[in-house]
């Protein structure tokens, strides 16, 4: 496909979006198989322009959006505009493959749901809303996508809205990300002011320039990067990812890991090489990074729902792109980016797969499964030993180039931090794989009428195993130039003069491999057979235990500032606008007014010598004010 | 063109003084034709009025011109004319004046109280409102202004609920205590200036008149301050929305407050340049202000409407930020928020009244899981909602962003605070859709229906559109107020 034409990626979506919205209850199956038809369109023509792509940046397609103009001269000229480079060719193949899985897995997850074809129907908007993010050549373009996956991101942790606490979850998630979003608003105005475009490439070569004030650049980028915070549920801003989990499981599998949420990777590392002119700013992505990996991680060891283990796991996961993006390392940010969507997307449609057959999701009632669903246990094994990273499944490569990257750009801090992580990765993934599939059932009325999946949600779960097992291989030059790519991954992602061809860094392996090892060790010593280990181990120090199930208290603190703080203003503001302006100021005015024309009427007695005096003495005023004067 | 637009509701309201009391259905239909016909026209100006932008000789000053004299007292330097014609800045104001009240005819179809007098006066309000965007004579603009009154005190105080009169009073009190300045102040400078021709005055400002212009600005400015209305003079907006009935409520927001910004626009900015340049940086601080205060008050309301009203205080900031700018590109945002905002909040206007009429309460916390029973009302008051705060693709973001933009450099701290406004306002509104529509169901009302009246349909359907079709396609919109802002910012940046 010709790139000129990229534009109708989204298009496609979009349009059945609006044929579903509007019609779907007169289409056989709520019109299901037009979004799946549709969207393996996309993938199609995508895979098409991914074998056309030549390396090459193109900015192909432009339009005039709204223009002011004062008399003659234009003041503001907003265009939208298409844009693939390298960085979109590594989305476009996560989006296309990863949405495409998941709606042909939801004909079967979502199989009787009153819903139905509004379900498909929202999963065509996220589509076309996340593809228009990925090739928009503008940031204000990227802006409309970026709050249109946000609105689908709200209407699918929603969807089940008569859940009080689905409810409330989409409404936590969209105004968690909106703080965010006002940054990233600031951000692009602020990009707009100092360069007079919004085109992302005019904007990179203003900066390379030299166009920007160093002070003024450096404010706008961290508030270009609290946007990317936001969406991708990074410190501080991640306690939304969590219980976004009260969406169906597909749509945690295809936004809340694999796409919306790596919106925020990809805007940075699109931006990278304006970041790369404010290190302070880069800086920040590094640690915020880093914070978020470490802290993320040690929360998933101890959270019992199966769903939200996943979901601090990819937060943690997201924490590592973003250390990547701080030492500039697009490539191996963008690596982790397509092999975490493929092994991440996965697990949660594993996951699914055991919430549809045992309708629960605490580990504490589950386990011992691996009998009853073994096509699910195998494949969400596999997942998670990509995940933890074991050579040779995808996880292993990209990580492998994430920890060299640290290793090599920054502090020591840094690469000790995503080691021990690394461990912690190794040691939940086992966790959860044990208490899911192995050990004795818990709960045995659950466990009596699990079953496995049917083949509809079996078949994409097989095709991501296989994803999750080869991904990582894209690195690897032989297998690059196999693909059209000579010199893998390494050597076509990257901004600038960074392309390198993978070369294994042998310490670096090795020292990840034994930590992944070391951690799958400390998963078997705890949670393999009986509770009592890991009974002793949350003995050992119950006030770390109680910091992590409590989520490090960051929710309470924020629910505390709504509350009290936010809250609590407006009833000040409310109390004085009532009380001060309106009763005070207006009421209190009429009133008084009332009051002085009820006095100063029995100055109207009517009778002539009152009048008089009164006369008098205003003329004897006015002369000894005269006199005075003179 | 523009002659006939005015008579057509008059033409209405003379019908419907004839019409007998007890013929409800016919009055419905005197109103419906007569408002739809005025709809009509003014779409026909609109559409016009974009052929000739479009065309190769473009436009220069105003179009549909009707004028004559109409006192002629020129040796008393009092010269008055009926002078009508619309530009790039009224045009739109027309066309939302011509939609808006079509919709208010279509949503006070079960209106039973006295349906003909209702009639009457609606229509004579839409005249008197479309009045105001059209005038070009300082004189004839204040009778519109005033006219206006009239009617809306009638609408609220007899077919209102809750403290009726005392909302429809305090209404009245606080525009016309802002009229007197204006009055007063259009005096001085019509009798100044020999002219009360809003053209001469724009071409010609006065440099110099018996009291100082900065008191003529603020004179001018305390009408279209509460108009508009920011704080601290915003007090009467919400008890008057909250005791007009739906369809006043929508026309009260969906353009009388307009005419607050209009004024600004039409007249404040382009007669008295320099003071308005000199007072820029308050007008950005009365702006910021309004935005975040309004926000952070709406958060607590627990009346839907007064929720609604509330955020209106603080939408309004935006535009008197963008018009603080003193640029083109603020001002162009503060006229596109003027039109944006009268369809969004006309909207949620119109989706709590129906709510209102199904539920008899407004209070938020007795409602919750409306959705089950009225899917079409909860999805079209998100839509709205979600246009409200700023939802790219619809148009409120179209004239948001535009306003910041063209404010980034002149005001960049009022900028980010109003900014800030638009979290606020994503609280406020997805968190009253969750208590209100979602949730389990309750048995409470069990026995509600959706939105079934063609009116009610045909009112939300046409709404929902123009904001799709603005956000989507602002260039149907921008270019027509780019045409009338840009003489404006040249006067100003001039001054």
């Amino acid at each position: 496909m010709d790139m000129e034409h990229v534009w109708l990626l989204p298009a496609i979506p979009v349009v059945i979006f609006a044929v579903i919205g509007l019609f779907g209850r007169l289409l056989p199956r709520g019109g299901d198989w037009l979004a799946i038809l549709g969207m393996g369109a996309v993938t199609v023509l995508a895979a098409l322009a991914i074998v056309d792509f030549q390396g090459d940046n193109i900015a192909v397609w432009s339009e005039e959006w709204m223009k002011i103009s004062d008399g003659s001269r234009v003041v503001e000229l907003i265009e939208i505009s298409t844009y693939v480079d390298s960085i979109t060719v590594v989305m476009l193949t996560a989006v296309t493959i990863v949405t495409l899985m998941v709606m042909v897995y939801s004909v079967g997850y979502m199989a009787g749901d009153s819903r139905y074809g509004w379900y498909f129907a929202l999963l065509s908007f996220f589509a076309a809303a996340m593809l228009t993010l990925v090739v928009s050549g503008n940031l204000l373009m990227l802006y409309l996508a970026w709050e249109g996956v946000g609105l689908a991101s709200y209407l699918l942790i929603g969807f089940w809205w008569e859940k009080q606490s689905a409810a409330e979850a989409a409404k936590k998630a969209f105004i968690t990300t909106r703080i965010g979003d006002v940054g990233l608003l600031i951000g692009i105005i602020l990009l707009w002011r100092g360069s007079g475009s919004f085109d992302i490439q005019e904007i990179i070569h203003h900066a390379e320039s030299g166009g920007f004030d160093q002070t003024y650049l450096t404010i706008t980028m961290l508030f270009l990067f609290a946007g990317a915070v936001g969406k991708s549920a990074q410190f501080p801003l991640h306690v939304w990812l969590p219980d976004a989990m009260e969406g169906p499981t597909p749509v945690s599998a295809l936004i809340h890991a694999a796409t919306m949420v790596v919106a925020g990777v990809y805007l940075v590392a699109r931006m990278l090489p304006v970041f790369d002119t404010v290190l302070i700013a880069r800086d920040v992505v590094l640690y915020t990074g880093l914070i978020t990996a470490v802290m993320a991680a040690s929360m998933a060891l101890v959270t019992s729902d199966i769903k939200r283990v996943l979901a601090y796991s990819t937060v943690s996961q997201l924490g590592f792109m973003f250390v990547a993006l701080g030492v500039g390392a697009v490539t191996a940010a963008m690596f982790h980016l397509l092999t975490h969507a493929f092994f991440k997307s996965l697990l949660f449609l594993g996951s699914g797969s055991v919430i549809h057959a045992t309708e629960e999701q605490e580990v504490e009632q589950l386990g011992g499964l691996r009998r009853k669903m073994p096509a699910t246990t195998i494949t969400f094994t596999i997942g998670a030993i990509a995940l933890a990273g074991i050579v040779p499944l995808a996880g292993f490569w990209s990580k492998d180039e994430i920890l060299v990257a640290a290793q090599e750009g920054a502090p020591a801090i840094a690469y000790i931090t995503l080691a021990a992580t690394a461990v912690l990765t190794a040691v939940y993934s086992t966790r959860l794989v044990l208490l899911t599939f192995w050990g004795e059932p818990k709960n045995r009325s659950v466990h009596e009428h699990a079953h496995e999946s049917p083949p509809v949600m079996v078949i994409p779960l097989l095709i991501l195993t296989a994803l999750a097992v080869v991904s990582g291989f894209v690195a690897l030059d032989g297998v690059g130039e196999a693909l059209g790519f000579a010199g893998g991954i390494g050597e076509v992602v990257y901004e600038g003069a960074h392309g390198h061809a993978y070369a294994l860094n042998e310490t670096v392996a090795i020292g990840a491999t034994i930590a992944s090892l070391f951690g799958i060790g400390l998963g078997f010593i705890y949670w393999w057979g009986c509770a009592a280990r890991a009974e002793a181990a949350r003995n050992w120090a119950p006030e770390l235990h109680a910091l992590l199930v409590n989520r490090y208290y960051i929710d309470h603190l924020y629910q505390a500032t709504i509350d009290r703080v936010i809250l609590g203003l407006s009833g000040v503001v409310g109390w004085f606008d009532r009380r001060v302006i309106n009763e005070t100021g207006v009421d209190g005015s009429a009133q008084g007014l009332g009051y002085f024309g009820l006095r100063l009427k029995f100055l109207q007695t009517g009778r002539i010598p009152n009048y008089a005096l009164a006369m008098a003495v205003g003329v004897i005023a006015i002369a000894l004010v005269a006199f005075g004067t003179n | 063109m523009l002659t006939l637009f005015l008579l057509l509701p008059l033409g209405g309201a003379a019908m419907l003084a004839v019409t007998p009391n007890e013929r409800k259905e016919e009055a419905r239909w005197i109103a419906l034709v007569f408002s739809s016909l005025a709809f009509a026209v003014s779409a026909v100006i609109f559409v016009r009025f974009m052929l000739e932008l479009n065309s190769d000789a473009g436009v220069e000053g105003y179009l549909f011109i009707d004028r004559f004299a109409w006192i002629n007292a020129r040796d008393a330097g009092f010269d008055v004319q009926y002078f009508l014609g619309v530009d790039g800045l009224s045009a739109p104001m027309v066309l939302l004046t011509g939609l808006l009240s079509l919709v208010a005819v279509l949503i006070s179809w079960r209106i039973e109280l006295r349906v003909r007098e209702y009639f009457i006066w609606l229509l004579v309000l839409e005249t008197a409102v479309a009045g105001v965007f059209m005038s070009l004579d300082l004189i004839q603009f204040f009778l519109f202004w005033e006219l206006e009154l009239l009617p809306m005190y009638m609408l609220i105080s007899i077919w209102g609920s809750g403290r009726k009169e005392y909302s429809a009073m305090k209404f009245l009190l606080f525009t016309i205590a802002g009229s007197a300045f204006m009055l007063l102040a259009f005096l001085v400078l019509g009798l100044s200036a020999d002219s009360f021709d809003i053209e001469v005055l724009t071409a010609n400002p006065p440099a110099e008149t018996i009291v100082p212009l900065s008191l003529l600005f603020w004179g001018v400015m305390a009408a279209f301050l509460v108009k508009l209305p920011v704080f601290p003079v915003h007090t009467w907006l919400p008890d008057a929305h909250t005791d007009a009935p739906t369809a006043v409520s929508v026309l009260l927001a969906g353009v009388l407050l307009k005419m607050g910004g209009y004024g600004i626009l039409r007249i404040a900015l382009p007669v008295l340049p320099g003071e308005a340049r000199d007072f820029r940086y308050v007008l950005a601080a009365i702006a910021a202000v309004s935005v975040v205060y309004g926000a952070v008050l709406t958060l607590r309301q627990t009346d839907l409407k007064r929720l609604v009203a509330y955020s209106s205080v603080s939408h309004m900031g935006y535009v008197l930020l963008g018009v603080a700018t003193m640029g083109a590109v603020g001002m162009s945002g503060a006229a596109l928020q003027m039109f944006t905002h009268g369809t969004i909040t006309g909207l949620l206007f119109i989706m709590v009244g129906l709510v209102y009429d199904r539920t008899h309460t407004r209070e938020i916390p007795e409602m919750s899981g409306l959705m089950h029973r009225m899917p079409v009302i909860g999805a079209v008051m998100l839509i709205a909602g979600l246009a409200s705060l700023g939802l790219p693709a619809l148009s409120g973001f179209v004239a948001e962003v535009t306003i910041f933009l063209g404010a980034i450099a002149e005001h960049p701290a009022a900028t980010i605070a109003a900014v800030f406004g638009v979290v606020l306002a994503a609280g406020y509104i997805l968190w009253a859709v969750e208590r209100v529509f979602m949730g389990p169901p309750s048995d409470r009302w069990a026995h509600l229906d959706d939105a079934t009246g063609w009116w009610e349909r045909l009112a939300m359907g046409g709404m929902v559109l123009s904001i799709v079709a603005v956000g989507i396609f602002p260039r149907i919109l921008t270019d027509a107020v780019e045409s009338g802002i840009a003489p404006i910012a040249a006067i100003v940046g001039a001054a």
